[in-house]
């Protein structure tokens, strides 16, 4: 009997776990295994709903799969339907319509949910969410021209969506109830720069805001504060923080490190504490690859390379996984701002610049000769004249020894390009594979998608 | 090639000098066999051309940037005016690189990727780090000029 693969979730670990298995069959001959996919949603990428949004792509181009590609793919595919528990003995998965799905193995891929803080008002008409379709078509049918837009939330979400918000011929005006924009992506002197080139671009900021109550006058939204006037909105969007798709699992056993809100605790091939159980994308608490401690990193590339672990695992390869890097770009109104590893540790030898009349920014942090952790942020039409940011990522993700360009950069961090090359960071990094072998099978199809 | 337009900021080739601009060096893509680029994109925008080589394919490609933070050697880029990523293609197989180079100092060529630059760039660094004896330091600026 083939072996039964179950994966749960359709997003972005389910489904690159899913082709994984394929192209490891396909590459050693095996014999097709069977594949069941229990999605709530028909999958699509959540990260090009911003673009939906600024109506630069049509709905259609969302999806990363259809029901033809699964079943050109072979894969049994549940649509539409909930996880509702899962007996790790029986290795027995009970869906929300009651339907029990026997697996020899399982990848648990739930993802995470848009949380709105208990607020008053927060379920009335006109305040969205924007994580899921159904909540982005929402709001492409509530924003027009013309429309006033408060975001709650100055985070990650609120800015990916804050151009096509403004394409959309919206005024916007962001509140925040932390003292500054952006607080787990860049530090108080990048969010400086970015704050001041929102302002001269027309977003209205307020940071320290607590929104206490939303108000339903006569169809239009009234935000009220704990402090200062009060914010009038046609649409509010909630842009308040996600929490993991975990509590399903509450009696399975899995070591859901301490609480619903832990994650799901896995090993260095992606296992969670009960047999033949794997956990991938944002409900794993899996190695930080820097600091080797066990962290949710809820971003699309720790789903993806977490799915194609678990995928390589679950066809019977033996694949340790190195560690997730935490990495976030964003791009507000042609200002790039990314961030690289621990760039938030007071214990790290520190280094910055600023050219304030560019509005550019960078951060460098260093344990001993090790890049731990970047910050980079500059006008489009600067950052990408330079090979800077990728450079970036390679030297925290390589861990090269940086010794003897420490003082350099100390005092030039902008110049990291000549400490990538003559470091040989290339040389390091081109044997580095996340499967242990190159993705490069041209004879196998590289999207789901059958287009 | 990759953008239609003659604008050497955008070029997917980019030239470092060296010890006060008299050397230089070309870098760009080794089509690397992890394929970071092409992995981290979440539409499968990028694929393998016939060349062998990673490739956007624009209409697919919505400029999310995810790949310009997964690819760790910085030869990804973004196109501010199409609003799309791009990368050394190869040009298909026909590079034009490798036709424009008046010295031959760029040529097209089977081969396993591999770190073509950090030996050169070593050595004619040593100078920046360590001065030239007389205290002097060289500058070495890596902003396409």
């Amino acid at each position: 009997m083939p072996t039964r693969h179950l994966v749960v979730g359709g997003g972005t670990a389910g489904l690159n776990a899913i082709r994984t298995i394929r192209e490891e069959e396909f590459g050693n001959g095996a014999s097709p295994s069977e594949i069941t996919l229990v999605s709530a949603e028909r999958p699509y990428s959540r990260m090009v709903l911003p673009y939906y949004l600024g109506g630069t792509i049509a709905e259609s181009h969302v999806f990363t799969a259809t029901p033809a590609s699964l079943a050109a793919w072979n894969v049994k595919t549940m649509l539409g339907r909930r996880a509702a528990s899962l007996d790790a003995i029986s290795r027995t998965l009970t869906l929300d319509d009651g339907v029990r799905v026997e697996y020899d193995d399982c990848l648990i891929a739930t993802g995470s949910r848009a949380a709105k803080p208990p607020i008053p008002g927060v379920n009335g008409p006109g305040v969205h969410c924007f994580w899921t379709l159904d909540e982005a078509r929402a709001v492409i049918a509530g924003v027009t021209p013309g429309s006033r837009v408060v975001m709650v939330g100055a985070g990650f979400i609120a800015f990916t969506i804050l151009n096509a918000v403004l394409a959309r011929g919206a005024t916007l005006a962001i509140v925040e109830v932390a003292p500054r924009i952006l607080p787990r992506m860049v530090d108080a002197a990048c969010a400086e720069i970015v704050a001041r080139w929102l302002e001269q671009h027309g977003v209205t900021l307020r940071t320290g805001a607590t929104l206490t109550k939303i108000e339903d006058v006569r169809g239009q939204r009234k935000l009220h504060f704990k402090k200062g006037d009060p914010l009038q909105a046609d649409v509010v969007i909630m842009a308040t923080g996600i929490r993991a798709n975990l509590e399903w699992l509450a009696d399975s056993k899995i070591d859901l490190a301490g609480d619903a809100q832990g994650g799901i605790l896995v090993d260095d091939h992606l296992r969670a504490s009960v047999g033949s159980v794997y956990a991938a994308g944002d409900v794993a608490r899996g190695r930080n690859l820097v600091t080797g401690a066990a962290e949710i990193h809820a971003i699309e590339p720790t789903a993806q390379e977490h799915g194609r672990v678990v995928g390589a695992n679950m066809a019977g390869r033996d694949v340790g996984y190195r560690g997730s890097l935490l990495m976030n770009i964003v791009e507000v109104c042609h200002l790039d701002i990314a961030s690289f590893g621990q760039w938030d540790d007071a214990s790290a030898d520190v280094y910055t610049a600023v050219r304030p009349e560019r509005s550019q920014y960078r951060k460098l942090l260093f344990h001993d000769g090790r890049l731990t952790g970047a910050m980079i942020c500059g006008p489009a039409a600067d950052i990408w004249t330079t090979n800077d940011v990728g450079m970036l990522k390679g030297l925290v993700y390589s861990g090269v020894d940086l010794s003897q360009w420490k003082r350099h950069l100390q005092a030039n961090p902008f110049d990291v390009k000549p400490a990538f090359l003559a470091t040989r960071t290339t040389a390091r990094l081109l044997p580095e594979t996340v499967l242990g072998r190159p993705c490069n099978s041209p004879e196998l199809p590289h999207s789901v998608v059958v287009k | 090639m990759q953008t239609g337009t003659f604008q050497p900021s955008k070029s997917v080739i980019r030239v470092s000098p060296f010890e006060g601009y008299t050397s230089y060096a070309p870098y760009t893509c080794t089509q690397c066999a992890e394929g970071w680029c092409m992995t981290a994109c979440p539409v499968g925008a990028i694929q393998i051309n016939a060349a062998g080589a990673k490739d956007v394919v624009d209409d697919t490609c919505v400029g999310c940037k995810l790949c310009t933070i997964a690819c760790p050697y910085g030869t990804m880029f973004y196109d501010p005016d199409s609003q799309k990523a791009y990368k050394c293609n190869l040009c298909g197989g026909a590079p034009a690189c490798a036709d424009a180079c008046p010295t031959q100092a760029i040529t097209f060529e089977e081969g396993v990727p591999a770190d073509w630059l950090g030996g050169f760039a070593e050595t004619r660094t040593v100078r920046l780090l360590h001065g030239n004896g007389d205290g002097r330091r060289d500058l070495a600026r890596s902003e396409v000029v």
